[in-house]
């Protein structure tokens, strides 16, 4: 069971091209979707989960082309999408009753079965019986990943799911997805990086529709190797550390300011070396990139670090 | 047991029905309803027929109003609840099963409406009236009425789906409080609660149907695609356009049309019970209804005819003559013509000037004048030959039947009944 996509493109009509020429191969297990808004990580899933016609390309999901074979992926997949609500006036039990229904699962018992492990996997046996429309925006969350798993599903879609759980809530979730993933896809997009950092073995990064890597974390975290630095500085020196080095984060610490910078050595005093994470990894491809697509002309680029 | 191709239709269908009639609006546009057919109900002497007739009334006109904005808003429901994306990312959420269910659903619960407005216009008919109960005219008020309800819903589910805002469906209720209202050549065409254009009416609300079932999974998806919404706006304008020229067409030859027994006994039943002659609202030339009851306080003659029958051309001709003799007095003729086809009394309109008004109520009749006792109108008036005409006071009783009276004494007795 994979996902592969090959050259897939996006255009909005009115012209925003969302994905132009995506190139992807994703395997079982966790894998995140990272990128800034309006990457077009929410495009790519809602073309995984036939929601949304790709321009041109493919992409296959478990074998079966999402153009052409629509009821073949639908019935491997889990959907939650980015945003959603629910029916207000039925209780979490009938919503989860009404999709289950959907799913075709027509026997009442293990209807039943199925609704209350869900419930209890996202933590929400207890409130089965309250209407939706009482429910807290985390609640909504997590009855949205219940009805995604619903039906046992080979390919788990999820747009943005942590967003709207309180911390604790955001840990239990990591720890369903990466007990679910096994032998399943499960694919989820984020814009929190550390999102992806504890559970996805696998990521791509998105900007602007493209894919700008793909692969394992620690292939992502090689070339950071003995290249990140933690560096102690005051106040006023920010401005100078920013023009020395690639700065990839701002701390505040009890002590005064830390910046995490990447460098090939370290010249400034207080620096030493630290564990390079998905957060510089991310920050320095989102720069380089940011570096090479805004620049208006060839004359005034900068020479090109990643090359 | 697990049919693994094809979703629970029945189970979807009895959730729906708790979506449709879930919230506290529901029941209150029921109590509404209902408290509006009790007051209508409430005279002494209402017969169960009047009763029956005056809540299909409400429920056409009223209910069909709340029809099309109930049927926007559950048209609307998935997407303005952000549903959709969950249903139709579902194995074969099947979307046009799935509206056609939820529709279903929705037309079950106008059903409910329109029983409670019926059962309180029963109830208060039987508790105040005290006229005999019957159950065949409100049977038939639910049947007659559960068609034109569901166009209205219909129509707001329908442009609802395509402007993906209930609010659209605003405009089919506007059309619905608008055209009914109206009584203007354009009726013949659009005004589909008459009864008479069930047929109409069932191939319109089938195709709206079909419409929106081929349309809920597609639209709005990808963004704005207004030039979409507009294409399907146009393409039910189109379905309308082509109903409304069938409907022209089908009202000159009313083949179509079934002869409706419910309505004739109702007619019957009604006109033994009340001591003021039966009310009607039939259709004239140009489809517009014209009640009796716009007349009140009017003294009537009123003549059945049939095209075919032999003396009824005589029977006009002195109908016209008393109303050019007594327009000033106020005397109103009216003319039913009796026959299966409503163009049948075309002929007669172009010499019968503005003075009379021509109706149709549909039946049929031999040359001899025998009436076959099949239309609601002249059943409620126990019309046996063609032609026949009677005489009202200002207060609705029938004073003569003319067939009763010497040639030579009609103008004498009309004057008497004017003067009373």
């Amino acid at each position: 069971m994979q996902v592969e996509i090959s050259g897939l493109r996006k255009v909005y009509p009115g012209g925003v091209t969302a994905l132009q020429g995506l190139d992807l191969t994703i395997p079982p297990g966790v894998f995140g979707l990272l990128g800034p808004n309006g990457s077009g990580k929410t495009t790519l899933m809602r073309i995984l989960a036939t929601l949304l016609e790709p321009t041109s390309g493919e992409a296959r999901v478990g074998g079966h082309d999402v153009r052409k074979e629509k009821g073949a992926v639908r019935e491997l997949l889990g959907y939650m999408p980015e945003e959603f609500g629910f029916y207000p006036n039925l209780t979490a039990y009938e919503m989860l009753d009404y999709l289950a229904l959907l799913c075709r699962i027509n026997d009442r018992s293990e209807r039943r079965s199925q609704i209350e492990q869900a419930l209890h996997r996202v933590n929400l046996d207890a409130v089965a019986n309250r209407r939706v429309g009482t429910f807290s925006s985390g609640m909504k969350r997590r009855l949205g990943i219940a009805q995604a798993i619903l039906n046992n599903p080979r390919v788990l879609i999820m747009d943005e799911p942590t967003s709207g759980l309180d911390p604790e809530e955001r840990v239990r979730l990591r720890n369903l997805l990466a007990e679910l993933a096994g032998d399943r896809v499960v694919i989820l997009s984020t814009h929190i990086v550390n999102d992806v950092a504890s559970i996805g073995q696998r990521l791509a990064i998105l900007r602007q529709g493209r894919c700008l890597f793909t692969g394992r974390l620690a292939e992502l975290l090689a070339p950071l190797n003995n290249r990140t630095w933690i560096i102690d500085i005051e106040e006023d020196e920010l401005g100078r550390v920013r023009h020395d080095f690639e700065v990839t984060g701002v701390f505040r610490s009890a002590t005064g300011m830390q910046v995490r910078a990447l460098a090939d050595s370290m010249s400034h005093p207080r620096g030493y070396a630290a564990e390079p994470t998905l957060d510089d990894a991310y920050v320095t491809l989102m720069n380089h990139d940011a570096g090479e697509s805004d620049t208006p002309s060839e004359e005034e680029a900068p020479p090109s670090e990643t090359a | 047991m697990r049919r693994p191709d094809c979703i629970g239709l029945g189970a979807i269908f009895a959730r729906e029905c708790r979506l449709a009639v879930g919230g506290a609006s529901f029941w209150s546009l029921g109590a509404a309803g209902a408290l509006l057919a009790a007051w209508r109900a409430a005279g002494r002497e209402v017969t169960c027929g009047v009763a029956a007739y005056r809540a299909s009334e409400i429920i056409v006109l009223g209910v069909g109003v709340v029809a099309v904005l109930l049927a926007g808003a559950a048209a609307a429901r998935d997407r303005r609840q952000a549903v959709a994306q969950l249903v139709l990312a579902k194995p074969r959420g099947s979307a046009p099963a799935l509206v056609l269910v939820r529709f279903a659903a929705l037309w079950l619960s106008l059903a409910v409406l329109a029983a409670m407005v019926l059962a309180a216009s029963a109830l208060t008919q039987i508790a105040v009236a005290g006229t005999p109960w019957r159950v065949y005219p409100y049977a038939h008020a639910l049947a007659y009425t559960m068609l034109p309800i569901g166009l209205a819903a219909a129509l707001g589910f329908s442009l609802s789906t395509i402007f993906a805002t209930p609010l659209a469906s605003a405009v089919a209720a506007l059309y619905w409080i608008v055209i009914p209202l109206t009584r203007a050549h354009i009726a013949i065409a659009f005004d589909l609660t008459l009864s008479q254009h069930w047929p109409l009416t069932a191939l319109f609300l089938g195709f709206l149907i079909a419409l929106t079932g081929a349309l809920y999974a597609r639209p709005v998806r990808d963004g704005g695609a207004t030039t979409a919404r507009l294409a399907w706006a146009a393409a039910l304008l189109l379905g309308a356009t082509v109903v409304a020229a069938y409907g022209i067409a089908a009202s000159g030859d009313d083949a179509l049309l079934g002869p409706d027994p419910v309505l004739a006994a109702i007619a019957a039943q009604s006109s033994h019970r009340d001591p003021r002659a039966p009310g009607f609202w039939l259709p004239d030339a140009h489809g517009r209804r014209v009640a009796l009851s716009d007349y009140a306080g009017r003294p009537v003659a009123l003549t059945f005819w049939g095209p075919a029958a032999a003396n009824s051309v005589h029977a006009l001709s002195l109908l016209r003559g008393l109303a050019a003799e007594f327009r000033s007095s106020g005397l109103v003729c009216i003319a039913v013509c009796v026959d299966r086809d409503s163009a049948a009394m075309r002929p007669f309109l172009r010499d019968g000037g503005s003075d009379v008004v021509m109706l149709w109520d549909r039946g049929r009749h031999f040359g001899d004048g025998t009436y076959l006792g099949d239309s609601p109108a002249a059943v409620g008036y126990e019309v046996t030959h063609l032609p026949a005409t009677f005489i009202l006071d200002r207060d609705r009783s029938i004073q003569y039947v003319l067939s009763e009276i010497p040639p030579d004494r009609v103008r004498e007795k009309v004057a008497q009944v004017i003067d009373r």
